[in-house]
């Protein structure tokens, strides 16, 4: 079953007084299966951010439907969509957006305590998360004084917390070294194993290479996909760079 | 003209930064605008021909300097809020290779550019309204206008030289910070990571005890002349309670609620807590001020315009009758009707000579002694005194006799021979003798609260006051009688009191005739009595007297002027400063869920609280110094509580309603300068 499903999205920016009109999506149609991991990649300025936005509820398509688990986002009234992404959606960003005013321990709470919900549930949820994610002794602490890796790790606390349909992960690792790149995809492994849907938008191939499947993005349309299939994540990697290359190189559609 | 490399950057900051560097110019051009004219005021010379303007222009040349003092100290701190948004700036010229001197350079053509805008601005503005006030000040002591513009040089030498030196050590100051940091620590300074403030209990108790002895001061203490010294010292505490409570009770306050779980994790409260703790650890300090000032500008208000529209009523408790003779004798002879008959008769006799009839006479005379009380023993002889001694336990005794008694008071009292009534006034008296001197002792048939209408003025006295009632006058006062058989110890007084129903000139040229009437047959006496007494009509008295009050309420609207500018731009820049600081936060709440809604909503809880913390703050310390200014206001003969209760709950609702406008305008700002992060 399609959990996530994006029909003909197209989004048109125009400059201040309407001159110059720039399609940065001009039809983009792929469908996300109920805990399935998709990573999505494409250059600066191929629409992948404008995606993302589009999915995560914070801008509208000029044209075109997105529908998570048989909801249309078009049918969501303005005032209602904040508490929708916070009920449906989950969101690891790359510069993490925890709130320098909350532990980590209220930052990961942060959505939660808006749904509504006692301390007592949010401290039950929390607890195993905090064990998996190797953040448990971590909680009291502020962002200012833990590294970045953790810092990611909180966030994707975060997200999960409130059992969400889908994780929108946009560049998780674009801000972390490589040790805790590893980590967190690692984490990302293991999280979309339990059945989470993950969608994340990157640059690294050695990201979207842990993914089962990866969409690549051009000048605003789904240009090629590849499966997983049996390949194991270096053989993925392979496939990732020489389609990567081939974009850039200028090939035709493959 | 071409300018030059450096001023061209410098003005391109300026321009660059105008956000944050108009309000500050304002300020600048308001401050010398509001010293010029305050100097200005003090130095001229069509108010110095005026009645009553000896006192106020020493006032507002001591409102100058204060003025002063209050720029340097304010300039300061708006100063340091330019200065964190612009490090960065420096760190940036640093970083692509400008040295330290060269960021000097520009700074010091910034500083100049402004100094010289302020100045230029701020006198011409300065000149042109310093016509106005004086206007105003004429028009308040009701002296004549002139409507010619004049400018003094010396004022405005004067005003360059003073904030010329404020410019420079602001410069030197901005200088000093940027020579101490390096091109990384400028660069990062907006974005430092910041430590979660602690709560202090230490402090915060600290805090709330000095407050509360502070207020406990304010309230028991029922002696003027006390409460001149004790108002300095509460203020100081008052002022150091309100930092430490502002800066520490406000996070320890923040800190239990979050220990609450249950409040706590709350949408209502979660997020507006814990940013609350940050935004009081920044604003504490700016917060007490804004509250001090406030605090300030509320007492100047009310009490100097209660001053000035109680003047009337102070006037008629200070001067009853239209003309006044108080006359203070040598002897107790001298109070005997055989002696004062003359007088009597001239003041009727010239009445005459005027067309009119004296009316609505007091007539009055009493023996005035000051005494320290101890149980029921009184010492009038400071050589009987050992030792210090409380201001609380003197009184002052006025003897009258029961004849006299009788008279004024229409009643047809008895005393035996060892009797006496006593009134007591602001104070009372349990026992049934009452000794004076170890000398002479009466049994008291009755006590009684009041005064005797006339009889001294024990309203405007500092100490309380009893009124002794005895059966003969000359008999109670010879214990008084010292060994060399003169009465030192007593004021042997008589007021005649009396209206004429003339007009103001009819009264005042009947008193002055009166005047010399009353030195003539003084002079032609034939005893060697002695006798110093004051003839004034109220008449005469009362452009002084208006003089002194207009004084200081045109003198403490000046103040509240430069007040009100401070606490405004306080606001401004704390609104602008948080929001380029909240920025970023917003951002972040949106995007994990939160609605702009609950977001706005949050953000104008924390506002609201931080903005109207101060007034509440103000109010509170201003209900707890009212019965001390009211105190103190005595010392200037106002009685009129009603008067003052009224005017300072108007001044704080105006000021109420004046603060919230502002709140108005500047969270305005703060919301345009957070939106602007993501409209989406």
């Amino acid at each position: 079953m399609s959990i996530l499903e994006v029909k003909g999205l197209k989004k048109i920016y125009s400059t201040r007084f309407g001159g110059n009109k720039v399609a940065a999506l001009k039809n983009v149609n792929f469908t996300v299966e109920q805990g399935e991991y998709v990573a999505i990649m494409g250059e600066s300025g191929s629409g992948k951010t404008t995606l993302l936005n589009i999915l995560a509820a914070l801008d509208k398509p000029t044209n075109g439907n997105v529908i998570l688990d048989g909801k249309d986002f078009s049918k969501i009234k303005d005032s209602a969509t904040a508490a929708f992404r916070r009920d449906n959606l989950g969101f690891v960003f790359q510069d993490f957006n925890l709130l320098d005013t909350f532990t980590l321990e209220d930052n990961i709470y942060l959505p939660l305590v808006l749904a509504g919900k006692s301390y007592k549930e949010m401290n039950e949820r929390l607890t195993p998360i905090a064990q998996r994610l190797g953040i448990a002794n971590l909680l009291k602490k502020y962002p200012y004084e833990v590294s970045g890796g953790q810092k990611q790790r909180a966030a994707v606390a975060r997200a999960i917390i409130t059992n969400p349909k889908i994780i929108l992960a946009d560049e998780p690792t674009g801000a972390l070294d490589s040790k805790a790149t590893d980590e967190l995809l690692r984490l990302f492994d293991e999280i979309n194993r339990l059945g989470q849907t993950i969608l994340m938008v990157t640059h690294s191939t050695k990201a979207a290479s842990v993914a089962n499947r990866v969409l690549f993005i051009k000048d605003g349309e789904i240009f090629h996909q590849l499966y997983r299939g049996d390949c194991t994540n270096e053989m993925l990697y392979q496939k990732i760079s020489d389609t990567l290359t081939m974009i850039a190189t200028g090939g035709d559609r493959i | 003209m071409k300018l030059g490399f450096y001023p061209k950057l410098a003005l391109d900051g300026i321009r660059k930064n105008k956000k944050m560097y108009i309000p500050y110019i304002l300020t600048c051009i308001g401050m010398v605008m509001m010293y010029y004219i305050i100097v200005f005021l003090s130095r001229c010379e069509t108010v110095q021909h005026l009645h009553g303007s000896n006192a106020i222009l020493l006032m507002m040349e001591l409102g100058g300097w204060v003025i002063a003092a209050f720029s340097c100290v304010f300039l300061f701190y708006t100063n340091s809020f330019l200065i964190r948004r612009r490090k960065r700036e420096f760190g940036l010229y640093n970083m692509l290779g400008m040295g330290k001197r060269h960021i000097g350079i520009i700074l010091f053509w910034e500083t100049f550019f402004i100094a010289a805008i302020s100045l230029i601005i701020g006198l011409t503005a300065g000149i042109a309204f310093s016509k106005l006030a004086e206007l105003g000040l004429v028009n308040i002591l009701q002296g004549e206008i002139s409507y010619n513009l004049y400018i003094s040089f010396p004022t405005i030498y004067m005003t360059a030289a003073v904030f010329g030196v404020i410019f420079l050590l602001l410069f030197l100051n901005t200088l000093r910070q940027i020579r101490f940091s390096s091109a990384i620590a400028l660069i990062r300074s907006e974005n430092f990571g910041e430590k979660p403030p602690k709560a202090n209990w230490l402090l915060c108790i600290l805090g709330a005890a000095v407050l509360a002895v502070a207020y406990c001061l304010a309230v028991i203490i029922d002696n003027p002349l006390d409460a001149l010294l004790m108002f300095f010292v509460a203020v100081i505490m008052v002022i150091g309670a309100t930092y430490l409570l502002m800066i520490a009770g406000s996070v320890l306050i923040c800190r239990i609620l979050q220990k609450n779980k249950k409040y706590y994790y709350n949408s209502k409260h979660f997020v507006s807590l814990s940013s609350m703790v940050y935004r009081m650890k920044r604003n504490g300090a700016g917060l007490a001020s804004i509250c001090i000032l406030a605090t300030m500008v509320l007492v100047i208000v009310s009490s100097t315009t209660s001053l000035y529209f109680g003047s009337e009523d102070s006037l008629q408790s200070r001067y009853t009758r239209e003309i006044n003779i108080d006359a203070c004798m040598g002897t107790i002879e001298q109070l005997s009707d055989e002696y004062l008959n003359p007088y009597r008769n001239a003041a009727i006799d010239i009445a005459k000579e005027y067309n009119t009839l004296i009316s609505n006479v007091q007539d009055s005379r009493y023996a005035d002694v000051a005494g320290l009380i101890s149980g029921n023993e009184v010492i009038c002889d400071e050589n009987k005194l050992d030792g210090t001694f409380s201001y609380s336990d003197v009184r002052d005794f006025f003897f009258i006799s029961l004849d006299d008694y009788n008279k004024i008071t229409e009643e047809n009292l008895t005393l035996a021979a060892d009797e006496a009534f006593l009134l007591t006034y602001r104070c009372s008296y349990p026992y049934d003798t009452i000794s004076f001197d170890d000398n002479k002792t009466f049994k008291i048939k009755n006590s009684e609260y009041g005064i005797v209408d006339g009889l001294g003025t024990p309203q405007v006295n500092l100490v309380a006051s009893i009124t002794v009632i005895v059966p003969d006058l000359e008999d109670a006062m010879s214990c008084f009688k010292l060994d060399d058989g003169s009465y030192d110890l007593v004021n042997f007084v008589w007021n005649f009191r009396f209206d004429t129903g003339l007009d103001e000139d009819g009264q005042i040229s009947l008193g002055s005739t009166l005047d010399d009437k009353i030195n003539d047959i003084f002079a032609s006496s034939t005893t060697d009595y002695s006798m110093r007494y004051t003839l004034s009509s109220r008449e005469a008295e009362r452009a002084d007297y208006f003089g002194l009050n207009a004084g200081f309420f045109y003198i403490g609207i000046m103040l509240n002027i430069v007040f009100i500018f401070a606490a405004v731009l306080i606001i401004y820049y704390k609104q602008i400063s948080e929001g380029y600081e909240d920025q970023s936060r917003f951002e972040i709440m949106q995007k994990v869920g939160m609605t702009k809604k609950e977001i706005r909503k949050s953000i104008n809880s924390q506002l609201l609280t931080v903005f109207f913390l101060p007034l509440l703050g103000a109010g509170l310390h201003l209900a707890f110094a009212f019965p001390m200014i009211n105190k103190l206001l005595m010392l200037f003969n106002l009685y009129n509580v009603n008067l003052f209760v009224k005017t300072t709950v108007i001044s704080f609702l105006i000021f109420a309603l004046f603060y919230t406008l502002v709140y108005r305008i500047t969270s305005n700002a703060y919301y345009n300068i957070v939106s602007k992060s993501k409209g989406k």
